[in-house]
């Protein structure tokens, strides 16, 4: 509770009983989110040995919360998705990215999931971002485990700044889909953040610039 | 493009009896020393015969002269030949391991007798051949792409198809 990285966490000991914090719902949620990303490995190809390896003691992704990997994406916050991804197995990613429950991020990891890496070839997928929004991209191929553990480190600071509970609950008539990264689908689920208003509102970091698209109107405000 | 020369006489590798048999199926056999191929690879035999009787000739091997294993089973595409396409199986008896590599050649939408009735291991061959060059294989109990999506426009290892793809989901 005590983490000194968290923001807005106000301490007050007054009373002799110890005291008392105060936060908000949103921070305490970014909180417990960003040191209990579960991933979703999904390992195509060597990139899969390299999350392995971070994973395993040496490097031991488990310092930051993140040692349980799910292989089921019902229960993972983040689809890490390592290796050459083809267009048959494209298909099976974008189910498990459909299956997995909001909030949920995803990483593409090394130069194939980034961009199709050296396999400019019919079967291989030119880049995840293809079919699902991505978070961040890792260079490298494979990417040593320092980097991984570096966007991961990464993905922690972005989820500390969602800011998705401050949004209006209800997004405007007219307002765009999005701006600058993740289309929030209508009906993707319960906790599905409301359209994007605002590039200010933007909780995604590292997609790649879509060049022409309009700045969208101010954000509404709502207490 | 160098083109390979044939012959009717049957190499001393391959078995008389099944030479005599292959002669009576109109066999073509490769003259790998005409076309300058290295001495390496000319060990392995290799006949043309007709597409009529295909499977009728390799279900002969396999009866009576005990070639009862298909180790591979592909296509050569060549656009300039009047019959495209070159379909190949490779045959090896495992008693003597005599190798035997058959080929037929196949107009472009023309069908080809299965082998599938006839050696299991056919089965996902003869899909990848028709999933790759469009190959069409008649008494198959299931021909559908095996590497491509099933939805895919195209037959990739076609000389006219781009490396690339159809670019379909890119900007």
């Amino acid at each position: 509770m005590a983490d000194s990285t968290t923001t807005d966490l106000v301490s007050a000991t007054g009373s002799a009983e110890g005291g008392f914090l105060l936060s908000t719902l949103q921070s305490m949620a970014n909180w417990c989110r960003k040191n209990s990303v579960w991933p979703l490995p999904l390992g195509l190809s060597c990139c899969g040995i390299e999350f392995m390896a971070t994973a395993a003691s040496r490097y031991d992704m488990s310092r930051f919360g993140m040692e349980v990997a799910r292989f089921s994406p019902r229960q993972a916050d983040l689809l890490l998705v390592a290796g050459t991804l083809t267009y048959k197995m494209a298909a099976v990613m974008t189910r498990l990215y459909d299956q997995m429950a909001e909030p949920k991020w995803v990483i593409a990891m090394g130069a194939c999931a980034s961009s199709g890496g050296m396999f400019r070839s019919y079967p291989v997928v030119q880049g995840i971002d293809e079919f699902i929004p991505v978070d961040f991209y890792i260079p490298g191929c494979p990417p040593r485990p320092d980097a991984v553990l570096n966007c991961l480190l990464q993905l922690q600071k972005k989820i500390e700044r969602d800011r998705s509970y401050r949004m209006a609950l209800k997004a405007p008539e007219d307002a765009p889909l999005a701006l600058g990264g993740l289309v929030a689908v209508d009906g993707r689920g319960e906790m599905a953040p409301p359209a994007l208003a605002h590039s200010d509102a933007r909780w995604v970091e590292g997609t790649k610039p879509r060049a022409g698209v309009e700045k969208g109107p101010e954000p509404v405000r709502q207490r | 493009m160098s083109t390979i020369a044939y012959t009717p006489t049957a190499p001393a590798s391959v078995p008389p009896a099944a030479a005599r048999f292959l002669a009576g199926r109109e066999a073509q056999w490769c003259d790998y020393a005409a076309c300058g191929a290295a001495p390496r690879f000319r060990a392995t035999p290799a006949c043309l015969v007709p597409l009529e009787g295909w499977a009728d000739t390799v279900a002969g091997l396999k009866a009576h002269h005990g070639f009862d294993l298909l180790v591979d089973h592909t296509a050569v595409d060549y656009p300039d030949r009047a019959p495209r396409f070159t379909v190949v199986a490779v045959l090896e008896n495992t008693t003597t391991h005599d190798v035997l590599v058959l080929k037929t050649r196949v107009a472009e939408g023309a069908a080809v007798p299965s082998l599938t009735p006839l050696y299991r291991s056919a089965d996902w061959a003869e899909r990848e051949t028709y999933d790759m060059f469009g190959i069409p294989f008649t008494g198959h109990p299931d021909l559908t792409r095996i590497y491509m999506p099933e939805d895919y426009d195209g037959w990739p290892l076609r000389r006219d198809f781009p490396m690339e793809g159809h670019l379909k989901f890119r900007d």
